[in-house]
């Protein structure tokens, strides 16, 4: 039987970089992982480092716009943290943060982004509203299409494959141990604390830290636990380098899904939410386990988005398209903090976690360490503690 | 390194790559005349050298540009011709 204070489960993003900060702070960490670490939504999406209210809270109306004004508090925080996350991991994670556009082509776009960008610089985010000539001034590559822009100074984006392995390192360095390809078959409150196993490996922790992405509720469910969190499979893809076309900044879209930016190789990367389709398993449920299904007219409408926002793109081949799994919270913030129906158990993800990962995990290692974290409060699981009323 | 015994060959071709000429056959792929001459195609950003990977049109790094059209192609799926130009810095 191993012993240590905190055991997480899962290792993306938030889950290294938790290990990193409770063993920074002197914790004995063990943090297991199904496969091998950052395979997940961590390692698969494309690294954009977008702080503007994000278009999937305009699109479902006023109060989740509302909601969503909350989590520029945390994007200030995240902000700070990528611009020392280089320094502070002694690694190259191609972060660029030199501005980022969301853009609008029709005048009922422009007016949705007014009211956001009036928003967001009521709540201290860097931002400008600029027309379309404004902004192609900073942007000569956008379309003659587009009318206006919100420009983030600070926005910009950083390689999604270099960041796990970073966190990783660090966590290491700092005393964690970090388990690879073993997968929790138990998982139990025993006493004051918890007990998890896979086959013959058996670990006692004063505390559990689960990071586990779309796998999540399963992990959950082991604790007899419900967590709002669903699987949602996504689209991403990338095009050949190119020296003549340059886009220094994270381009986004209002009123349509689309984020593009360029690698340090030159190759752009396209997304923005298209869905592909989650596989199944055998008796009907979603596997996020299986790489989703491609769908075609996620593709051409991805990739129309991106010509009609960035016309250069269309000289371009495209090379590669791929798609992963990410989840979703119930009302679509992150959930991040502890169960109150079981004391010791965390939960961190749903949502933007790549963008403000670094800064859940710096903060929700900071209160399982017993200094409580009032920034992480409204993203609480308390808000979904109904569900688990019958449970725990 | 071609196979010289039991083998028939297209006619023979010269092309330019990065302005120095190369011999080929007909029916070969550019590629492979490419890698004939030299394993690297490029160089990346920090100045290493890179080559073809897959060989077989998935992996994207034998991108090159052909001229006079600009138009840029995999050269594993890109036959030769007599008198073609390429570059590989594109």
């Amino acid at each position: 039987m191993e012993r240590c204070d905190v055991l997480v489960v899962g290792g993306g993003l938030v889950g290294c970089a938790a290990a990193w900060h409770l063993a920074a702070a002197g914790a004995s960490v063990t943090l297991v992982d199904a496969a091998d670490f950052g395979l997940g939504a961590s390692g698969q999406n494309a690294g954009s480092l977008h702080f503007q209210i994000e278009r999937r809270f305009l699109e479902q109306g006023d109060a989740l716009a509302r909601q969503a004004e909350q989590t520029i508090a945390l994007s200030r925080m995240a902000i700070e943290d990528w611009r020392g996350l280089e320094a502070a991991l002694d690694a190259d994670l191609h972060v660029v943060m030199d501005g980022g556009f969301m853009v609008a082509e029709t005048a009922e776009q422009v007016t949705m982004l007014e009211r956001k960008v009036e928003r967001e610089i009521r709540e201290g985010l860097r931002m400008r509203l600029l027309d379309g000539d404004e902004a192609r001034r900073i942007a000569p590559y956008l379309s003659p299409s587009i009318l206006a822009a919100g420009y983030a100074a600070d926005e910009g984006h950083a390689d999604s494959r270099a960041i796990v392995p970073a966190y990783a390192a660090a966590a290491r360095r700092a005393g964690a141990r970090l388990i690879g390809r073993t997968r929790l078959d138990r998982l139990q409150r025993v006493g004051g604390g918890f007990e998890a196993g896979a086959g013959d490996l058996s670990i006692r922790a004063g505390q559990l830290l689960v990071a586990a992405g779309a796998w999540t509720p399963h992990i959950c469910a082991m604790a007899n636990l419900h967590a709002p969190l669903y699987p949602v499979a996504l689209l991403m893809n990338v095009t050949e380098r190119s020296r003549t076309l340059e886009v220094p900044h994270l381009v986004q879209h209002v009123g349509r899904r689309l984020s593009m930016k360029q690698t340090g190789a030159g190759n752009i990367l396209i997304g923005g939410g298209w869905p592909s389709r989650l596989a199944r398993t055998a008796d009907g449920g979603f596997d996020p386990g299986v790489r989703p299904e491609l769908i075609g007219d996620s593709l051409a409408g991805n990739l129309r988005a991106a010509i009609d926002t960035v016309p250069a793109v269309a000289g371009l081949n495209l090379i590669r398209s791929w798609t992963g799994v990410t989840a979703v919270s119930a009302d679509q913030l992150p959930v991040v903090g502890e169960v109150p129906r079981l004391p010791g158990f965390w939960i961190a993800g749903g949502g933007s976690a790549f963008t403000l990962g670094p800064t859940f995990a710096r903060l929700v290692a900071q209160a399982i360490g017993g200094t409580p974290a009032p920034e992480l409060d409204f993203v609480s699981p308390a808000r979904f503690e109904h569900l688990n009323s019958f449970m725990g | 390194m071609r196979i010289e015994r039991d083998t028939e060959r297209g006619r023979a071709v010269t092309l330019s790559v990065n302005g120095q000429s190369l011999a080929a056959f007909e029916g070969e792929m550019l590629a492979t005349a490419m890698l004939h001459h030299a394993a690297a195609f490029r160089r990346d950003t920090r100045g290493l050298e890179r080559g073809l990977f897959c060989n077989m049109g998935s992996c994207s790094e034998c991108m090159v540009t052909l001229l006079p059209s600009g138009r840029r192609a995999r050269a594993c799926l890109t036959p030769v011709s007599d008198g073609m130009e390429v570059r590989t810095d594109g």
